[in-house]
């Protein structure tokens, strides 16, 4: 802020709000350093010549200077402040009149008295405006001292109210202008499309939007009459049959339909379909308003077209989104009063609450009363508790549906507060019966399921795809003597003390059914030892990988069976076996020795019917050493204990020599042996092993054989095997037999009466020394045409030709 | 060449070694000597003098690798063969039984009427 000059011709200082709101209103004006204006001009032109002064000036004080709108008779454009007459002028209300300025101590040193433009008479009149500030002067200037008349003062202050009035008009001007410019600005921006008329229905301005939304330029629709260019003539007929009978004057079929509400003092919006330039129907919400003047005068309308064809869109598109969704959506609108509506519920309300959205749309109370009695509190403390914490809203709960009866629903729905404390919910609901169905079969499923798994006498194991341990029952839990780990399968063997069915090998990773599963693998009666708290346990485990319905590996289960009591049975067995066998050995080795001795006749002749008796005693003890021979080569074979040296040797002289050392044998029966076909093959075999299997066929047949017959022994090629045939012409093997003819003491189970000697070992125990030697055994029959026994070996050796095994 | 007339048997079973005594004499012609136990036949060995020896391998108390054992320490195993007689044949038993120093094993039971011919030929294959 600047501090008055202090100089002696410097006027008095004025107050200084004062001077700042007379600043205020001179910038309002907005004419400092404006160009001149021929207006102005002819004001100081009259008042020079009216006063007969040389210099008449229009002055502007600002805070600085003074301005001169208008001179005559003055080159300069300003002067200082501090040093104008001017200054003083504004000061008071009336004529400021210096009749010799060299006379007057305040401006006897004036610079504008004592230099250009030497000044000696000044006369000025403030320029008061309406609200009573003294914007600056009107006022002559003469380089001789005189004084006014008062005919010439009256003039000059005439002059001057002049000059303020032309102010105010010119302010007024540039007012109107910006209001009209802007006024069009609003139009031209208008986001809807606004169409001028004069209050007789023709158009007078069109807005770019609604150029837009009717395919017309304002050029094609200015001139003509409303209604008549956009409206269909059979809208604007039925809309004023409506009127007439609602306001009970009549109203014509024109623009009056449009401003008669109006005039009966109703405001309203009205939707109508216009007609595009195009043909199209266009629909749109109308509202109409007055223009009037500042007298109240009706200057014309507004017409205000809002386009509903982007709405109707909208809501088409809602529908038809809506109309896809499983089960309803809605928007809730719930206010502080309690009181609450729903301003959209889709068509899909009916399938979940059997509603129609009509019912809805001002009140909770129907959906309400369709809800389970007892979910209702707790679905209202739902609601409750997420409006107040604003956050998104769940709820299962039953319905009973007119149509469907008591069904389940579940509903989600996000609050939203509004500015008048209300809260507006989005959200949809949609039947889940036939979830929440699976699901409590699901969860009966589950219970029955681990009530199984408890129940069982198995331990039951799993993990997941990625070796993570997810179950033990009960009977996994005390077999381990712990629960489920997070431990890596590297560490299952050593954790849950894993050992081979020796008891003393830990069992390596890769070896575990439940890690083999989970590699894909189908392991069955799988053995091994777990060393729990107590004694050894031995199990079967089966283990199966488990997938998902899609395929995708799941994880494995196993399954354990608890097989040491079968063991130990099964090993006592085995000892009274090997025990009593080896007990009855001893006696038999001494009554078949003395019989056979007997026999033979050494000791003296025996008489014939003594002799036919001591020969079945001596065949039945031989019978009996038979039967321990083949109980003992068993239960060696069980008990691993059996050693087969296996040596690369032909096959021919095998088949001969068995068929030698079983010949008389045969002859007992009056059956003959024969060597047939057999390729020039070596095999790996235990020669003594080999023996007693091709003894067992060979006895078999001929023990079968109806005497006079044949049995054929022969081996031929092929597939790498070599197959060994024996071939009798007996009776056969009966079909409900053949399941059980490798069975032990099979021959015992069979209903066929006939005394035929053997063990009932003889096969079983064949089967087993073949398969121990890699090989396998079998046989075709059929009942009456011979039975043909058979086993093979593999032999990768092709046969050696003829030709070539000759010297 | 001598010739193999007499044979020692040791036996803890009487039926197995009176059968086994007939068998060899009546069948054989050899004149046998039956002992019922090892210690039995550890006193009988140098007076009795054999050609052969049969031997049991199951006996109580003094069994028959023991005895010969024992054996080995009177008389020349070279000279005067002993051979096992054994119902128990677990892989492997009969070369153990030979690396005891026996010439062969004969498995029970036995067929009385070829064990003559069987000792012959072990007692000729060890000439």
């Amino acid at each position: 802020m600047e501090s008055p000059q202090a100089s002696p011709a410097s006027p008095p200082a004025t107050s200084q709000p004062r001077e700042l709101s007379r600043l205020a209103a001179l910038l309002r004006y907005e004419i400092l350093d404006t160009p001149e204006e021929a207006d102005f001009d002819d004001f100081t032109e009259l008042a020079a010549r009216l006063c007969g002064t040389p210099i008449a000036l229009i002055s502007l004080v600002d805070e600085r200077r003074q301005w001169f709108k208008s001179r005559v008779g003055l080159e300069v454009s300003e002067t200082p402040r501090e040093i104008s007459f001017c200054t003083h002028t504004i000061l008071g209300q009336e004529i400021f009149e210096v009749a010799d300025a060299r006379q007057d101590p305040r401006f006897r040193q004036n610079p504008l008295v004592t230099g250009d433009p030497h000044i000696r008479f000044y006369a000025g009149t403030p320029l008061t405006s309406p609200d009573g500030h003294n914007l600056g002067t009107l006022c002559v200037i003469d380089r001789q001292p005189r004084q006014l008349t008062a005919e010439q003062r009256d003039t000059l202050e005439r002059l001057a109210r002049q000059v303020i009035r032309l102010f105010e008009q010119r302010l007024l001007a540039r007012r109107h202008a910006e209001q009209a410019a802007l006024q069009q600005a609003i139009l031209d921006s208008a986001s809807s499309a606004v169409l001028v008329t004069r209050p007789d229905g023709i158009v007078s301005s069109v807005n770019p939007t609604a150029e837009r939304l009717l395919g017309y330029s304002e050029q094609a629709l200015l001139g003509h009459p409303l209604t008549s260019a956009l409206f269909q003539p059979q809208a604007l007929q039925r809309r004023a049959a409506i009127l007439s009978s609602e306001l009970g004057v009549p109203v014509e079929a024109d623009f009056a339909v449009l401003i008669a509400p109006l005039h009966q003092g109703r405001r309203e919006m009205s939707e109508w379909r216009l007609r595009h330039h195009n043909g199209s129907e266009v629909p749109v919400l109308l509202g109409v308003t007055a223009i009037r003047d500042e007298q109240e005068r009706l200057r014309g309308y507004l017409v205000n077209a809002y386009d509903l064809a982007y709405q109707e869109q909208l809501q088409l598109r809602l529908q038809q989104i809506a109309a896809q969704v499983p089960g309803m959506l809605f928007q809730f609108h719930w206010r502080p009063d309690g009181a609450g509506g729903f301003p959209y519920v889709s068509e899909g309300i009916e399938q979940t609450y059997g509603l129609s959205p009509a019912q809805l749309a001002s009140s909770f109370a129907p959906i309400y009363a369709r809800v389970h009695t007892t979910d209702r509190a707790q679905l209202l403390a739902g609601i409750r508790q997420a409006a107040n914490s604003l956050t998104p809203w769940h709820s299962e709960h039953r319905v009973e549906h007119p149509r469907k009866g008591l069904i389940w629903v579940e509903a989600h729905a996000k609050p939203l507060r509004q500015p008048d404390g209300s809260i507006l919910w989005h959200g949809f609901v949609t039947d889940i019966t036939a979830r929440k169905a699976e699901q409590l079969e699901l969860d009966k499923q589950q219970e029955m399921n681990r009530r199984l798994l408890e129940a069982l006498s198995e331990a039951v194991i799993a993990c997941d795809a990625d070796g993570c341990l997810t179950l033990f029952n009960d009977r996994a839990k005390q077999w381990h003597g712990a629960d489920t780990a997070p431990i890596s399968p590297a560490d299952w063997a050593r954790h849950y003390r894993l050992y081979q069915p020796d008891g003393v090998t830990p069992l390596q990773a890769e070896q575990i059914p439940l890690m083999r599963a989970l590699h894909g693998e189908h392991v069955s009666d799988h053995e091994m030892v777990l060393l729990g708290q107590d004694a050894p346990r031995y199990v079967l485990t089966n283990a199966d990988p488990l997938y998902t319905s899609d395929g995708q590996p799941m994880g494995a289960v196993a399954v354990m069976h608890d097989i040491t009591e079968r063991k130990r049975i099964e090993r006592l067995q085995r000892e009274f076996i090997s025990t009593v066998s080896h007990e009855l050995r001893t006696p038999l080795t001494s009554i078949t020795g003395a019989l056979t001795l007997i026999c033979s006749e050494v000791m003296g002749e025996v008489p014939t019917q003594l002799r036919e008796l001591l020969e079945i005693a001596r065949q039945n003890s031989q019978r009996l050493s038979a039967l321990i021979d083949d109980l003992l080569d068993m239960d060696k074979l069980h008990a691993g204990q059996m050693r087969f040296d296996l040596i690369r040797q032909p096959l021919r002289p095998l088949l001969e020599q068995a068929l030698h050392s079983n010949q008389s044998y045969a002859e007992q029966h009056g059956v003959r042996l024969h060597v047939g076909e057999c390729p020039p093959v070596q095999v790996d075999v235990d020669a003594m092993r080999l023996h007693q299997v091709l003894s067992n066929l060979l006895s078999n047949a001929a023990k079968f054989s109806p005497p006079g017959e044949r049995v054929d022994l022969s081996a031929e090629f092929g597939d790498a095997r070599v197959r060994v045939s024996v071939r009798d012409q007996g009776p056969g093997i009966a079909a409900e037999f053949h399941e059980r003819v490798f069975q032990k003491f099979a021959q015992a189970d069979s209903s066929d009466s006939r005394p035929q000697g053997g063990t009932g070992l003889g096969l079983a125990i064949s089967k087993e020394l073949v398969e121990r030697m890699g090989g396998r055994i079998g046989f075709d029959s059929e009942p009456g045409q011979g039975a043909c026994f058979w086993f093979e070996l593999p032999c990768s050796e092709r046969p050696v030709a003829a030709s070539e095994s000759q010297p | 060449m001598a010739e193999l007339r007499r044979i020692l048997h040791i036996e803890d079973d009487p039926s197995i070694q009176a059968v086994t005594k007939l068998a060899l004499e009546a069948i054989g012609g050899y004149e046998v000597l039956s002992c019922s136990s090892g210690a039995q036949a550890l006193e009988e060995v140098e007076r009795f003098a054999p050609d052969f020896i049969l031997l049991d391998v199951m006996m109580p108390g003094m069994d028959g690798p023991e005895t010969l054992a024992r054996l080995r320490e009177r008389i020349d195993l070279q000279r005067i063969p002993v051979t096992f007689m054994t119902a128990k044949v677990q892989p492997g038993e009969i070369e153990h039984l030979r690396k005891l120093g026996a010439r062969d094993v004969i498995v029970k039971p036995f067929d009385p009427m070829r064990l003559p011919e069987q000792i012959r030929s072990i007692w000729a294959a060890g000439r």
